[in-house]
C-alpha cells in the first residue's frame, strides 16, 4: 500500500488552474478541460487539495 | 513547415498585446490560444485601472461596464474608509467586460498584422541544438510544430512555456489567492463604487470584492491565500458572506467561476529565445492581486523589443534583457514594494486593521501629505505607531531609492 494521492472530482473542478500553478512536482495537468493528476508523480504533499476553491480534490488510496 | 519571428502562447490581455506591438513593429506574430474563444472564461474580478484611457490600447467603449467613483474599504469590524476616485482610480476606475476586454485586445492584435489560431494548445517547445526554435502544438487531435525565433509565454498563473524553458514558475501556497467568483443580477445596491471587505475570518489572507457592473448586475468574490485556505473554503466563506450581505443576498446568480492570482514576486522573465509576460511573469499587484495594467505596460515592451530583435536578428537573452529592464523601470519597484506591505499585512491582526480603519475613516485623503497621516493615524490609536513601524521604514527605504 503506498500513499494517498491526489484525486481531482471531474464533476466539481470549474479548471481554474490553481492547483496547477501551486503543485511542485508538476504531477496536475489541465485534461478535457479539468484538472488531473498524474499519480505515480504526486508526492501526496496536499498543497492542491487545500488549495482548490470548490474542494474539488480529495486524497485517495 | 510555418516559421514565425515570434509564436505568443496565450491570448489573454498580455499576450495580445505583445501580438499587437510586435506585429506593429514588423515581425510576423502568431497568437495561439487554446480555448475556442477568446476572453472564455472570465478568470478576473474585471476592475482595471482608469490609466488604461492615456493607453490607447482599447477602442470603443462596449468592453466598459461602469466607472467607479471610488473604492470603499471595510474592515474586520466594518468600520468604512472610503477612497475617492482620485485615490483609489490607479487601481480601481472601470469594471469591465472581461471577454469583450480580450476580445477588443485580440482584435487590435490582428488588426496590426498579428495572425491568430484557435484551439490549438502548445504541449511542448522545438529545441534544435538546445536552442529554443518553435512551438510543438496540438488542434484538433492534430500534432505539428510550429517554428520560430521567439516564444513568449503568455500562458497565465500555471505557465507551462516558461518551465519547459527551465524557469521555475510554481508558485508557493504562501503566494497563491485562490478565487472563487460569482456574477449576480437583481441586485439593489448602490453602484458607484467598488468595495473591498478584509478580515481574517471573511476572507483569510485575502478579501472580498464587490463589483457593480451597472443595472443590478454585480461581480461578486473572495480571494483566499492557498496556504490559509482548506478544501473548498473559498466558495463556503464566499456563500456565507453573500447570505449576511443586505443588497447581494437577494441576487440571483448568472456565473460561476474559480481562479488562482499569484502575489508572488516577479520570476526571471527572459531567457534564449523566451519572453515570459503577464501573470505567467507573475507581475499581478500582491496587495490588490490586480494584473490587467501590467500585462497591457509589460506586453507592449515586450512587443517592442522583439521588433528591435527582429530587425537586429538577435534572439539571445541578452539582446531580449532589455525587456526585462525596461518593466523593471516602469512596474518593478512597486511590485517588489507591494509584495512586501502584503507581508506586513499579512502579520497584523483584525484589531490592528480595525485601528487603522478607524484612524483613517474621518481622514480627508485629498489633503493628503505623509505628516498628516501618521498625525491621523497615531492621534486616535497610539499603539498603531508600533505596528506601522515596518511601513513606515519600507517608505524611507523607498525615498531614498528616488
Amino acid at each position: 500500500m503506498g500513499k494517498p494521492k491526489a484525486v481531482v472530482n471531474v464533476h466539481d473542478c470549474l479548471s481554474c488552474g490553481g492547483c496547477v500553478s501551486v503543485c511542485p512536482v508538476d504531477a496536475i495537468i489541465m485534461k478535457n478541460k479539468v484538472a488531473f493528476v498524474h499519480s505515480e508523480k504526486c508526492t501526496s504533499c496536499e498543497l492542491c487539495v487545500n488549495t482548490c476553491p470548490v474542494g474539488a480534490i480529495s486524497m485517495e488510496d | 513547415m510555418m516559421k514565425y519571428d515570434a509564436i505568443i502562447v496565450g491570448a489573454g490581455p498580455a499576450g495580445s498585446v505583445t501580438a499587437r506591438f510586435a506585429a506593429e513593429s514588423g515581425a510576423k506574430v502568431l497568437l495561439i490560444d487554446r480555448r475556442p474563444e477568446i476572453g472564455i472564461p472570465v478568470l478576473c474580478g474585471e476592475g482595471i485601472s482608469q490609466r488604461v484611457d492615456k493607453w490607447n490600447m482599447l477602442e470603443g467603449s462596449d468592453w466598459i461596464a461602469n466607472k467607479m467613483d471610488g473604492a470603499k474599504i471595510y474592515s474586520p469590524d466594518d468600520t468604512m474608509v472610503t477612497l475617492s476616485k482620485e485615490m483609489a482610480g490607479n487601481e480601481t476606475g472601470y469594471v469591465v467586460y472581461r471577454d469583450r476586454f480580450d476580445k477588443e485586445l485580440a482584435r487590435q492584435a490582428g488588426k496590426a498584422g498579428a495572425e491568430l489560431l484557435l484551439k490549438t494548445e502548445a504541449v511542448d517547445l522545438i529545441k534544435k541544438k538546445d536552442k529554443i526554435a518553435g512551438v510543438k502544438v496540438n488542434q484538433f487531435g492534430e500534432s505539428f510544430e510550429i517554428e520560430s525565433d521567439v516564444v513568449v509565454a503568455c500562458d497565465g498563473v500555471e505557465s507551462k512555456v516558461g518551465k519547459w524553458a527551465g524557469i521555475n514558475t510554481t508558485v508557493k501556497p504562501v503566494d497563491l489567492e485562490t478565487c472563487f467568483q460569482y456574477t449576480l443580477e437583481n441586485v439593489n445596491w448602490p453602484e458607484d463604487y467598488a468595495e473591498f471587505y478584509l478580515g481574517k475570518k471573511r476572507a483569510p489572507g485575502g478579501y472580498v470584492w464587490v463589483f457593480p457592473k451597472g443595472n443590478g448586475e454585480f461581480n461578486v468574490g473572495i480571494g483566499v491565500l492557498a496556504s490559509l485556505s482548506s478544501p473548498g473554503k473559498p466558495k463556503a466563506l464566499l456563500d456565507q458572506f453573500i447570505d449576511n450581505h443586505p443588497g447581494l443576498k437577494k441576487g440571483s446568480p448568472v456565473r460561476m467561476l474559480t481562479g488562482a492570482v499569484s502575489v508572488a514576486k516577479p520570476v526571471e522573465t527572459v531567457r534564449d529565445n523566451v519572453l515570459l509576460v503577464g501573470d505567467a511573469a507573475r507581475h499581478a499587484d500582491s496587495i490588490t492581486g490586480g494584473g490587467l495594467t501590467t500585462s497591457l505596460e509589460g506586453g507592449k515592451i515586450a512587443g517592442e523589443v522583439i521588433g528591435d530583435a527582429v530587425e537586429q536578428q538577435t534572439f539571445d537573452k541578452e539582446f531580449l534583457e532589455s525587456y526585462e529592464k525596461r518593466w523593471k523601470q516602469v512596474f518593478g519597484q512597486k511590485l517588489l514594494r507591494n509584495y512586501v506591505v502584503k507581508e506586513i499585512m499579512l502579520d497584523m491582526d483584525d484589531k490592528t486593521l480595525n485601528m487603522l480603519a478607524d484612524s483613517l475613516k474621518d481622514y480627508k485623503f485629498e489633503e493628503f501629505s505623509t505628516l498628516s497621516l501618521v498625525k491621523a493615524l497615531v492621534l486616535k490609536h497610539p499603539t498603531l505607531l508600533m505596528k506601522l513601524k515596518p511601513l513606515m521604514k519600507l517608505s524611507e527605504k523607498s525615498k531614498e531609492n528616488k
